[in-house]
């Protein structure tokens, strides 16, 4: 693509001699530059910062555990919700002394709300992944119950209840991790 | 006789327009890049966070301690990494720990022993400083509950989990 080129050359006029210079300038019109290198350079530098430009920021998930405490706190079984997750990745739930059963992560939020609005603030949600449990559904887990936490509150606030939410991060047993191998 | 075809000779387009677009473009992406941090420069794993749902709340860069795990790309073996991301808190917990210079990257790979002792020291030089495990999905959760466990020993109970908006 040749940029035309007619602004480049000298005008005749200039070329005759000092006698003219003092001469008024003509305005240049239809002057044209050749943008092709120019635009060339830019197209490079957009491209790469479009490569290189990374528009996920991560994100955070609050956690907070209690202080390491000696004694245990003693709670009544009957208002226990355990949620297992086992090494595959699948996801077991009892409730007090019950035996596991599995429970599908899609299932996993109406479950917890209805739980929560049974027992109101009473229920206490006790999680316990397999040490061989993938990081990545555990996170979608502790995801999924922030979600219904959500549900609940609002639901619990129409009826003028304030929620106290009862959450704890609960290490498996030995014998808990054979047994959930059992299912 | 076939037509001669007529050569087109200074044939022009008017390229201000695209010219316009093209540096609106690139300024914008200028102005948001963000470049790699030395730490992230000199890593040798890429982690895959987990996804969780759209949270208001972002990664601060500022007074944070960072708990990286991940996985090593050509040995693929799992491990912790420390970063402390203030440079003067480095600095000074390196010198509290008598690093040699050879120890004083910006990202360390620590065991769990090292990982107590410069959590320790974090909590010491900077008691505001906040806490982030930042793992991959693929993991164990052993290497997670490992991590939380020394931050509770060290009194440090509230601290975040990286993850990455669900697409």
């Amino acid at each position: 693509m040749a940029g035309g080129g007619g602004g480049l050359e000298l005008p005749e006029r200039q070329r005759r001699g000092k006698k003219h210079s003092k001469r008024k300038k003509k305005k240049r019109l239809g002057f044209r530059i050749d943008m092709t290198p120019m635009v060339d350079i830019v197209f490079l530098l957009l491209t790469f910062f479009m490569y290189t430009t990374t528009m996920v920021t991560p994100q955070v998930m609050e956690i907070s555990v209690p202080k390491e405490v000696e004694e245990n706190v003693e709670v009544n079984q009957a208002n226990l919700f355990t949620l297992y997750v086992r090494g595959d990745g699948k996801l077991f739930f009892s409730m007090g002394t019950d035996e596991p059963q599995p429970l599908a992560l899609s299932d996993l939020r109406s479950k917890a709300v209805e739980l929560n609005l049974l027992r109101k603030n009473k229920l206490i949600t006790a999680f316990k992944p397999s040490p061989d449990a993938p990081y990545g559904v555990v996170v979608q887990v502790l995801d999924i119950l922030n979600q219904a936490e959500a549900e609940i509150i609002r639901q619990l606030q129409a009826e003028g209840i304030k929620r106290e939410r009862k959450f704890a991060f609960v290490k498996l047993s030995p014998e808990e991790v054979e047994k959930l191998k059992g299912l | 006789m076939p037509k001669i075809k007529k050569k087109r000779l200074g044939f022009v387009i008017d390229m201000t327009p695209m010219v316009d677009v093209t540096f609106l473009l690139l300024t914008f992406f200028m102005f948001t890049a963000k470049f790699k941090t030395e730490a992230e420069a000199e890593q040798k794993f890429v982690i895959k966070r987990p996804y969780a749902s759209a949270d208001t709340s972002k990664l601060p860069d500022k007074d944070i301690a960072i708990i990286k795990v991940g996985i090593d790309t050509l040995t693929g073996d799992t491990s912790y990494y420390y970063t402390i991301v203030n440079e003067l808190q480095r600095r000074q917990v390196y010198d509290n720990l008598n690093f040699t210079p050879e120890q004083r990257k910006p990202q360390l790979k620590v065991g769990l022993d090292l990982l107590d002792q410069l959590i320790m020291q974090t909590r010491i030089t900077g008691p505001r400083t906040r806490f982030a495990i930042d793992g991959d999905r693929r993991i164990r959760y052993k290497w997670v509950e490992d991590a939380i466990d020394v931050l509770r020993k060290n009194n440090a109970t509230a601290f975040n989990f990286v993850t990455e908006k669900r697409q």
